[in-house]
């Protein structure tokens, strides 16, 4: 293909022995998923992506959110011989010059290729000399480089410039599925996309309560969603209508209840979708200590409601951490549209931050919950983001 | 679809519209001094005029609109700073108010001014003695809203303005009003009412939206903070929006002209509304003394009322539905404090303020619209009563 080439360095993945080839499917599929008309293949210990002029831009994008890659770079291809390696040397140090990236560099060589006949050092010094003498102004520093231009002789040899840093990670899908349960808040996207992170195939689950949450809150919902779709471009978003059951808790359940009943209903709901959907574990997006229902004893009461997994990993970390994160994968402008997940109405004003755990049981079998929350699952709405 | 939020943006008069039409055909700046320009500003002139004359006399500045002719008096305020010799320039202001004056007060009191708010009692009313009390020896400014934009109540400027200025003695008081829900829907002469500026906006009696008025008391100016073309004397500069002009004094003169048959329709179709929804089970009214058929205390066009607890913002939703088009102060919301402000200061608690719904009705309104709308009250919200209401006490135990 005539066009532009990626070198793709993987770090965890290779370290799986056994499990070393369905994970190096896992991340080449993921690549290959959402490039199409790209050819993306494996060969001496990394992924190269070649692909047409007018898609390396959106290629980048693409290795930049793949889970499993740890960094990448755009890469020349030359036969493996020193002229020819030598004239494409040159050639990217003058780019790099031009691009403005300062004059202090040094040529990093890794010969992977045994037989190849000089070392890594004389390769390197080969064309440290041949670059100084082509393109003026220029400074070898092997200790504080500007730039570095990095040669690997492989089964041909290949050469490029700055690496741009990707996710790291796991490919998305080889730690199996787990249900998100997503709100339109800050915390639990950060949350899935944490997980997904670790390999974790995301089904999101939005528990909606019309006509007491409004159709915006679940456009927000599904606009998160399409955020985390460029990091798990598989994911589902199933609109789970939960008025029914919010209309029981009312019912039947004092005030400061409220908020740890709903919340063990989306436990109890989420796990059942997870059965349904095949995935294996549940993912949220609590905080220890940030709300009332955050608290050990809180969470201990959810939590008991599923008997699958329950995944936190915002737990130990501070409100400012987890912005933090939010900006940086794009979902905090979403999450800070002033439109509700959850009305007034089910937040008490003095919520249980300690609940008695036989108290809270008891009010739950009150509820007479799996038949409404069955029913609520029966009228799922799945949007594919 | 029925309307009913008219007191947010009203249906165009249709000779506001083809006002509007003819003057936006004059392209030219009016600030150009050959004909295309002297055309233009015979045109904005002559809006000028006519809406002058419906007010009663005193000077318009054409504005972007009623926020704006808001902001241009609060921000007057800041240039006494220095004058003040090292004292805080001072203003009062009701917490019922619109933000665009409520949270323009707070914005200067952040640029060093003082700024003071008073209370509503629970009839929804400002008491002058009140904002008499509230006026110091640095007060610059008060700004009292004629009529309460989310409760309709009629808010006693007069009175406000007489005692304000008795309180400041001697000095130079700026009084203002905004009057967006006054002008041309009760009878406004802002000079009788003793007031130095009041506020106008275009779109809330039928004019186009982006056009508002300034009105000043004859041989008032106000220091302004913006500089540019000398536009409006200084007082809004930026090129001058002709056809919004023309489109607000065509709006105005339509509706003054039916106003006495149009208000007394309106009266009526309050009174209906009011008197039914005192007779619904769980339906309350703010200010409460409307159900009791009291109709002087509120201007025609707007009805507030709740289902408290059940949020303002799940009736608005639950009326869309159904093709009714209301209003609510209010948002489902534990962060948006903000949006019960004017219920809390009239002394009602934050679920009661978050159940309030806003009725605001126009000329066409009929008889039928208030029905339909009552018709949905009456049906579709039963059944959402019960989830907001919740039916367990509270028990006792750890938490």
């Amino acid at each position: 293909m005539n066009g532009r080439l990626f070198l793709v360095k993987y770090g965890e993945v290779s370290l799986k022995k056994g499990n070393r080839p369905t994970f190096m499917r896992a991340l080449r599929l993921a690549i290959r998923r959402r490039l199409p008309g790209s050819s993306v293949y494996e060969s001496w210990h990394r992924i190269y992506v070649e692909c047409r002029d007018g898609d390396a831009a959106a290629a980048a994008e693409v290795l930049r959110r793949t889970f499993g890659v740890v960094a990448f770079g755009e890469a020349v291809r030359v036969p493996k011989e020193m002229p020819a390696i030598s004239d494409a040397a040159a050639g990217l140090a003058a780019s790099f010059v031009q691009a403005g990236l300062g004059g202090r560099f040094k040529a990093e060589v890794r010969r992977a290729d045994k037989r190849f006949p000089l070392t890594s050092y004389q390769v390197a010094c080969e064309l440290g000399d041949r670059i100084l003498r082509d393109v003026p102004g220029l400074r070898v520093d092997v200790h504080r480089p500007e730039w570095v231009l990095a040669v690997e002789i492989r089964e041909q040899a290949y050469l490029y410039g700055p690496e741009s840093p990707g996710p790291g990670g796991l490919p998305v899908g080889c730690s199996g599925r787990g249900v998100l349960l997503l709100s339109g808040g800050i915390d639990s996207p950060v949350a899935g996309w944490m997980m997904a992170k670790r390999g974790l195939g995301l089904e999101a689950a939005y528990f909606h309560t019309p006509p007491f949450t409004s159709a915006e809150a679940k456009e927000k919902v599904i606009a998160l969603a399409r955020v985390l779709a460029g990091w798990d471009p598989r994911i589902q978003l199933h609109v789970v209508p939960l008025t029914a059951f919010v209309a029981r808790i009312r019912e039947r359940a004092p005030d400061e209840e409220t908020t740890l009943l709903m919340r063990a209903g989306m436990m109890r709901a989420a796990g059942e979708l997870a059965r349904r959907r095949g995935a294996g574990c549940l993912v949220t997006g609590e905080s220890l200590g940030q709300v009332a229902s955050q608290t050990v004893e809180s969470m201990a009461f959810t939590g008991s409601r599923t008997d699958l997994p329950v995944f936190r990993p915002l737990c130990g970390m501070d409100k400012e951490e987890i912005i933090a994160i939010a900006r940086r994968i794009g979902t905090f402008e979403t999450s800070t549209l002033p439109y509700d997940d959850c009305c007034v109405l089910f937040s008490p004003v003095h919520p249980l931050i300690r609940p008695d755990r036989a108290r809270m049981s008891a009010s739950w079998d009150r509820l007479d919950a799996d038949a409404l929350l069955v029913e609520a699952l029966e009228g799922v709405e799945t949007v594919r983001v | 679809m029925i309307y009913l939020d008219w007191a947010a943006s009203a249906p165009s008069e249709p000779a506001a519209l083809s006002a509007a039409a003819e003057a936006a055909a004059l392209h030219a700046n009016p600030s150009s001094p050959h004909p295309a320009g002297r055309a233009a500003a015979a045109a904005l002139e002559d809006a000028r005029r006519r809406l002058g004359a419906l007010l009663g006399g005193g000077r318009v500045v054409f504005t972007s609109g009623a926020t704006e002719s808001n902001s241009l008096v609060l921000l007057s305020v800041l240039d006494r700073t220095r004058e003040a010799a090292g004292r805080r320039p001072g203003v009062v202001v009701s917490g019922i108010e619109h933000s665009s004056v409520h949270d323009q007060a707070e914005r200067i009191a952040a640029l060093g001014a003082a700024c003071r708010v008073v209370r509503a009692g629970s009839d929804g009313r400002v008491r002058p003695d009140e904002v008499a009390a509230a006026v110091d020896r640095d007060t610059v400014a008060v700004s009292i809203m004629l009529v309460n934009n989310e409760t309709g109540v009629v808010q006693p400027v007069a009175e406000i303005a007489r005692a304000a200025r008795s309180a400041a003695g001697q000095r130079r008081l700026i009084v203002h009003t905004d009057a967006v829900q006054a002008f041309a829907k009760i009878p406004l002469e802002p000079g009788s009412l003793g007031v130095d500026a009041a506020s106008l906006s275009a779109h809330k009696i039928g004019g186009p939206r982006g056009i508002g008025a300034l009105w000043l008391r004859g041989g008032m100016a106000l220091p302004v903070l913006a500089a540019g073309g000398g536009q409006e004397r200084g007082m809004r500069p930026g090129t001058e929006n002709v056809a919004g002009a023309a489109g607000f004094a065509a709006a105005a003169e339509a509706r003054l002209a039916r106003l006495v048959a149009d208000a007394a329709r309106a009266r009526d179709l309050a009174a209906r509304l009011s008197r039914s929804l005192a007779a619904l089970p769980g339906a309350r009214l703010f200010p409460a003394a409307r159900a009791d058929g009291e109709t002087d205390l509120c201007s025609p066009w707007i009805v507030c009322f709740g289902f408290p607890p059940l949020p303002g913002e799940v009736v608005v939703r639950l009326a869309g539905e159904r093709g009714i088009c209301i209003a609510s102060g209010s948002a489902c919301s534990s962060h948006k404090r903000i949006r019960t402000r004017v219920l809390e200061a009239m002394g009602h608690d934050r679920r009661t303020a978050l159940s309030a719904v806003r009725v605001s009705t126009g000329p066409s309104t009929s008889e039928a619209d208030i029905d339909a709308l009552l018709e949905f009250l009456r049906a579709d919200l039963a059944p959402h009563m019960a989830a907001a209401a919740g039916g367990s006490p509270p028990r006792g135990g750890r938490g």
